[in-house]
């Protein structure tokens, strides 16, 4: 009897323990080892909190792009990074991106950009990670026929922030209410994509 | 009967002078020189023990020298292992940094595609004041 109960209890922490590790807007992001050999570049990123203050804490903030990615960072708690480029078209597994976009029908999701490009057969996704009016997290997934990208920010995420970015490191301002009025630019205005 | 005594002691305590020679034979009996008077020191109760042989200065100095030697190699060892720490933290930490700034670059090159993408398939409206599709 106790025997059972143990084992049910063990059952439950190895069950409960990652679920409890992954936090609100976070992804599970597959490692894909077998494309690092196959990828003519790859970038692979795995940053949680503490990684992310240690990384912080080196930028120069004398640089205007690392003072402002600082600034970025400070209320994040995480940034996930996959990105393979190849040498020929269409070699990356797309079950293992459509295993992440799966996981992005979950409630609290939902994708604020849709982009697609015939000519360049790349297709381009945005979501944005809600909760309590906050945005708490964000993926992007991108494929093109020689790459392919998954990018997961987690945390607080502040958009002013993000239009800060603005024409820094090219980061569009994409239209969200933030309480503010978001200041008028030039630039043509952009149209979010409606969910499908 | 008291008289008797007096009488007697008298008799007995009275000046004699010497034999004959007694003077002569008193002189040869001396020594011929006047020795010193010889005094026997007192035992110690213990003896006290004494090194044979004094320690020789390096002798003396070798302990305190190792042990100060030791603590400069301490000392040294310390530096030289907190320095190594600090330039492998120094080292990782930029990596880290330059990961980061990477990290980010990527980020916002796809959201410069999602936006190029939307721009050409949605060109602005002519009249500026129409109103936008929000999510």
């Amino acid at each position: 009897m106790n025997a059972g109960i143990f084992s049910c209890l063990a059952l439950l922490s190895l069950v409960a323990g990652p679920l409890s590790a992954q936090t609100a807007g976070q992804l599970k992001l597959p490692e894909f080892p077998t494309l690092a050999d196959k990828a003519a570049e790859s970038v692979v990123v795995t940053f949680d909190s503490k990684m992310l203050n240690f990384a912080g804490s080196f930028l120069n903030t004398k640089d205007p792009d690392e003072a402002k990615a600082k600034k970025l960072i400070a209320s994040l708690t995480g940034i996930y990074v996959r990105n393979y480029t190849f040498d020929a078209d269409y070699v990356y597994p797309k079950a293992d991106i459509d295993a992440v976009r799966r996981q992005l029908n979950a409630p609290g999701w939902s994708r604020i950009v849709e982009a697609r490009s015939k000519h360049e057969q790349s297709d381009v996704n945005v979501f944005m990670f809600v909760e309590g009016e906050k945005a708490r997290g964000l993926a992007i997934i991108a494929s093109e026929p020689r790459e392919f990208t998954i990018v997961n920010i987690v945390g607080n995420i502040d958009l002013e922030d993000l239009h800060d970015l603005e024409g820094r490191f090219g980061v569009p301002d994409l239209d969200i209410e933030t309480g503010k009025e978001a200041p008028k630019k030039e630039s043509p205005k952009k149209e979010t994509a409606k969910k499908p | 009967m008291n008289e008797d005594i007096e009488n007697r002691l008298r008799a007995a305590l009275r000046r004699m002078d010497p034999p004959e020679g007694f003077a002569e034979r008193l002189l040869a009996a001396l020594p011929e020189q006047d020795l010193p008077a010889r005094v026997a020191a007192l035992r110690a109760a213990r003896p006290v023990a004494r090194p044979a042989v004094a320690p020789s200065r390096w002798q003396r100095l070798a302990a305190p020298a190792a042990l100060a030697a030791s603590l400069v190699m301490a000392v040294y060892l310390g530096q030289q292992i907190g320095a190594q720490r600090y330039a492998n933290e120094q080292r990782a930490g930029l990596e880290a940094s330059r990961e980061l700034m990477q990290a980010l670059r990527v980020t916002s090159k796809k959201l410069d595609v999602a936006y190029e993408a939307m721009r050409d398939h949605n060109p602005p409206p002519a009249n500026a004041d129409s109103e936008e599709t929000r999510t």
